[in-house]
């Protein structure tokens, strides 16, 4: 497999300056998003104080800085990360097309509104899980119940339940499925919170509740401490330093994904240091 | 060293000291990333731990009996007790402190 210099994982204006920058500083670069930019940039009305861009409409903005990578003969690999493992001497990087390595990271991968259900950080690892093919055998001759939000979870529902004796499934988008046997399909179900007895989860809703042995919750998107296990937050944000490092060698972070202000030209800027960071990291390991 | 055990093996082998036992499946890619982290680990602390990895799939009992709900998930035996848990992926710093501190 090829192992790039720099993975960048995030296409808004952090994780495009990064590329530019590390680009100019002769790394091989993979760049994975969205080759429409992020729907951040491009969505936005008019931006005013963005340093050579006066008054100018979100989707030019997209346009601008997209033009630009792209004469810089950077390409975008259009991927979604599910996760990314620090394995030492380079990361391994599990996309949902594909698996990729390189020797450094930089994530960024902006801010999503995800906000976990109370109970659920709390009981992580004992009982509350975000991968149910990973568990399935722990689930012989026991209960699951599987919070979904896409039908691509399906199959995973599937698979759980040939191992489960049953399965509470409980999709939080507009389920059109087949699923049958042993899973039990609950539509109209609004969770709350996650509480954890002795030996069951269990999964409080409005005005009722679902118990099980254990909870899976398959969401879209991913917090950044489960993107990146071993990862150390402030808050709801990663924990970087002046030349955003974060507490994993080699792994960088900037853009929203670092804290406020939310500012374009704050991502781009700390893009650029991120990058920069990243190069002084290879040449470090290279001396060694 | 990683040594691959079964429940029976388990059962009857010397469990004096510190052993670290891996519970993974084949199919589950945290494990399968983990693996490689915890190999390199057993040859760094090699005197000061025994390391075991544990198919959950076909050691059911013993998954269950240290109440494992969720892979990867690795524990510390002090002669044979259960005595600390992480559960998911780690990276090799992180779980060589996890290690270090139970033992």
């Amino acid at each position: 497999m090829e192992r790039f210099d720099i993975a960048i994982i995030g296409t808004g204006p952090a994780g495009l300056e990064a590329a530019l920058t590390a680009k100019v500083r002769n790394k091989s670069v993979l760049l994975l998003g969205s080759k429409e930019s992020s729907d951040k940039v491009s969505k936005a009305h008019t931006i005013q104080n963005y340093l050579g861009l006066p008054d100018v409409k979100g989707d030019e903005m997209a346009k601008a800085f997209l033009n630009h990578v792209t004469s810089m003969g950077i390409e975008i690999t259009e991927d979604k990360v599910n996760a990314v493992y620090s394995m030492g001497q380079y990361f391994a990087i599990q996309g949902h097309n594909a698996d990729y390595e390189a020797s450094s990271v930089i994530v960024a991968a902006g801010m999503s509104a995800m906000k976990p259900f109370p109970g659920e950080m709390e009981n992580l690892g004992r009982g509350v899980s975000y991968c149910a093919t990973c568990d399935a055998a722990l689930y012989k001759g026991r209960t699951a119940i599987i919070l979904a939000y896409s039908a691509e979870d399906e199959p995973e529902a599937e698979f759980l339940a040939e191992r489960a004796e049953k399965v509470y499934y409980i999709p939080q988008y507009e389920y059109a499925g087949s699923l049958g046997g042993n899973i039990e399909v609950l539509t109209d179900v609004k969770p709350k919170s996650i509480e954890r007895t002795e030996d069951k989860s269990v999964l409080i809703t409005e005005g009722d509740s679902v118990s099980a042995d254990g909870i899976f919750i398959l969401r879209q998107q991913i917090a950044p401490s489960q993107l990146v296990p071993g990862l150390i937050m402030d808050g709801n944000h990663v924990q970087v330093d002046r030349s955003m490092a974060t507490n994993i060698k080699g792994l960088f972070a900037c853009g929203d994904i670092t804290g406020t202000p939310y500012q374009y030209i704050k991502a781009a800027g700390e893009g650029n240091v991120a990058a920069l960071s990243a190069v002084a990291y290879l040449q470090a390991n290279k001396n060694n | 060293m990683v040594k691959s055990i079964t429940t029976q093996e388990f059962n009857s082998m010397d469990k004096t000291g510190i052993s670290v036992l891996d519970f993974n499946a084949t199919w589950c890619g945290p494990c399968k990333m983990l693996a490689p982290v915890l190999e390199e680990l057993s040859e760094e602390m090699a005197a000061d731990a025994k390391f075991y990895s544990v198919d959950t799939d076909e050691n059911p009992d013993l998954a269950k009996e240290y109440g494992i709900m969720n892979i990867p998930a690795v524990v510390v035996l002090k002669d044979g007790q259960k005595v600390d848990m992480n559960v998911g992926f780690v990276p090799k710093e992180a779980l060589k402190d996890f290690v270090s501190k139970n033992l």
